[in-house]
């Protein structure tokens, strides 16, 4: 077994290479000034004060979390009727699902992301379409609407695939047996198929709502400049500013807020399953 | 049986893709050849497959440019763009290593002031005698020690002339920015350094100040307007945005202006009267270029007649070169009526200097003001 272990060594330099070492720069980039040397670092606290007493980007902040909530949200509601449906379906068809729902991820996001300033602008296709019925051009293009709408559609995929993913683990046994013991349908799902899907629910909630969050691009080209998230600002402290000081410290205000929402999603997981595993 | 099928299947994908990366190599190997059998007879071949690499603002060179001037010195040119002199810097700062580079003014003179700039060689560059009057001596490079003007034109308003009445916004000037008449039908330009010159300008401020009060004043000029006003802020795509018609009042350089003009007869445009920036894009070639002497080489061929001629009249930006200006304003020429083409000369219009102080401040600011709701 000895010689077994010796072949995770080029994972764990790879690990502290690309991982590692970037994390524990941008945590020295925060808590110091700019202009330092190699040898000597002036440490300070200034960046994170900065962020917090400037209401702007506290709201900034809130406004991030607000359109990522409602993205995920949004991405369980719609993504949950789908990879149900998928579920259910005999296992050749479900291949042809899962293939139909990663099919546009296999395009670039941004290509995508484009494609929707074409369909939402105001001589786009949708304004169009309604011109013909006599309706005037609806704003849609650079709002929050925009920006939540390329959210939804960007990340739902995510979501759909790993709920569809614990629907398929279960046992369909169990639902005969709720049947039997007199269960109507709307019990077997939200007693027995519910629960047991929550952990695919969760784990869509992580891989949607971090890069919810923390995007930058999609806020940028549906929402249009003056749509600024957090995303945003980081990006403009290393492009324009080139303040990576200040950027550092919000990307690790962010990281902290992404770990303490993934700790409580993980405890809601297990307290809420446990509950009703014995309800 | 299965098994087999998805095997085969991956095998032609492979096929097919090593074939295609065969097919690649040898399409630039043959346009090498070509390319040396015409520049045999010259002192081109030194060049021989040597790689130069530019950064230009996008959509800033004429498509065929690059590709004639591969053939003609036997050479591959790789073309990368950016948004904003801004991001052009932070990527040079980074370490990318570039031949020619073509920022703005203000720029130039930090790249100057940084010692990031390797003097061009005149003995080169002999077309250096095209230039136009209007782009000799300019304050930060008088005497074309390191940069050579490119393109040239300064800052206004483009609007529907359906919409806004011409004499209404020659009047205000950057104040029609604040008419609640044009609430979300305003395009702003994505960029700190033009975004607080119109408020500078139409506070009647320089746009060089570093005065802190001036300063905040301006700040609290785009804050108020961004909060009244529901702008969108957009770089390039106010190009095309504009060219169709999508709202009434954008900012917008001269050159993307007399493109636009050109593309919709229902724009016009109008530099304020209360001053605006005058600037000038020129091509530079950085210390840490790998290949100095091909840069100088592009830079000369970018000056010839020919050249200038193609580049302006597509992208349709002032040229700098004297011969090829002249016939696009002439009467019958490319330009003749377009209002925007010819920058106007007027003293309250200032080109940008570099300074640190401001620099820092408006960076901190752009974003506030662009996230202030």
């Amino acid at each position: 077994m000895k010689q077994f272990r010796k072949m995770t060594y080029p994972y764990v330099a790879w690990i502290s290479v690309m991982i590692i070492v970037p994390m524990i720069l941008i945590l020295l980039y925060a808590i110091t000034t700019e202009g330092n040397g190699v040898v000597n670092f002036n440490f300070t606290i200034d960046n994170f004060v900065r962020f917090f007493s400037d209401s702007i980007f506290l709201e900034v902040l809130g406004r991030s979390l607000r359109v990522a909530l409602i993205t995920t949200v949004l991405c369980i509601v719609l993504g949950y009727i789908p990879a149900y449906y998928i579920a259910k379906c005999s296992d050749g068809i479900k291949m042809k699902w899962v293939l139909i729902i990663t099919f546009p991820t296999w395009i670039n996001m941004l290509v995508r992301t484009y494609a929707w300033i074409g369909i939402l602008q105001n001589d786009g296709i949708i304004n169009t379409i309604l011109g013909w019925v006599g309706i005037g051009p609806v704003d849609m293009i650079y709002t929050e609407f925009a920006v939540i709408l390329g959210m939804v559609y960007n990340f739902i995929p995510f979501m759909i695939l790993q709920i569809y993913t614990s629907l398929s683990k279960m046992d369909n046994s169990l639902i005969e047996a709720a049947q039997d013991l007199g269960a109507n349908r709307f019990q077997c799902f939200w007693r027995i198929t519910f629960p047991l899907s929550l952990p695919g629910v969760i784990s869509g909630i992580t891989l949607v709502f971090l890069p919810a969050v923390s995007s930058f691009c999609i806020p940028k080209l549906l929402g249009g400049g003056q749509y600024v998230l957090v995303g945003n600002v980081i990006e403009s402290q290393f492009l324009t500013s080139g303040d990576w000081n200040f950027g550092s410290a919000i990307s690790l205000i962010m990281a902290i807020i992404i770990m303490i929402s993934m700790y409580i999603t993980k405890k809601v997981d297990k307290t809420e399953i446990g509950e009703r595993a014995s309800a | 049986m299965k098994g087999f099928a998805k095997k085969a299947a991956a095998l032609l994908l492979a096929l097919v893709m090593v074939m295609g990366l065969a097919a690649c190599s040898k399409e630039s190997g043959s346009t090498g050849d070509g390319a040396n059998a015409g520049a045999e007879s010259s002192d081109k071949k030194e060049f021989d497959s040597k790689t130069l690499k530019i950064f230009l603002p996008g959509a800033y060179m004429e498509d065929s440019l690059v590709p004639a001037f591969e053939k003609e010195y036997g050479v591959k040119v790789i073309v990368e763009n950016f948004d904003s002199n801004e991001m052009m810097y932070t990527k040079l700062s980074a370490g990318d290593s570039y031949d020619v580079l073509i920022p703005s003014d203000y720029m130039i003179e930090r790249l100057m002031k940084e010692d990031a700039l390797q003097p061009i060689d005149k003995s080169v560059i002999t077309n250096l005698s095209n230039l136009a009057d209007q782009t000799k001596n300019l304050v930060y490079d008088p005497d074309n020690t390191y940069s050579v003007p490119y393109f040239w034109g300064n800052v206004g308003l483009v609007y529907n002339k359906n919409n806004v009445p011409k004499e209404e916004i020659e009047a205000k000037g950057y104040d029609i920015l604040k008419d609640t008449k044009y609430k979300g039908h305003i395009y702003m330009y994505d960029s700190e350094r033009d975004g607080f010159m119109i408020a500078f300008k139409q506070l009647g401020y320089s746009c060089n100040t570093d005065n802190e009060a001036e300063i905040n004043a301006a700040y609290e000029w785009l804050v108020e307007l961004n909060k009244t006003m529901d702008p969108v802020y957009v770089t390039d795509e106010v190009i095309d945005a504009m060219a169709n018609g999508q709202k009434d009042i954008a900012i917008v350089y001269s050159g993307d202006a007399a493109y636009v003009l050109s593309e919709n007869p229902n724009m016009g445009y109008c530099a304020p009267n209360c001053g605006t920036n005058k600037w000038f894009d020129a091509m530079v070639i950085p210390k840490n270029a790998e290949n100095p002497k091909l840069a100088n080489e592009f830079i000369n061929y970018m000056l010839r007649n020919d050249v200038c001629e193609k580049n302006t009249m597509e992208v349709g930006y002032t040229s700098a070169n004297k011969a090829v200006l002249d016939k696009m304003i002439a009467e019958d020429g490319e330009y003749a009526d377009n209002e925007a083409y010819y920058p106007r000369t007027y003293d309250k219009d200032e080109v940008f200097r570099d300074n640190e102080s401001l620099r820092k401040k408006l960076s901190e600011l752009w974003i506030k003001v662009k996230a202030a709701k």
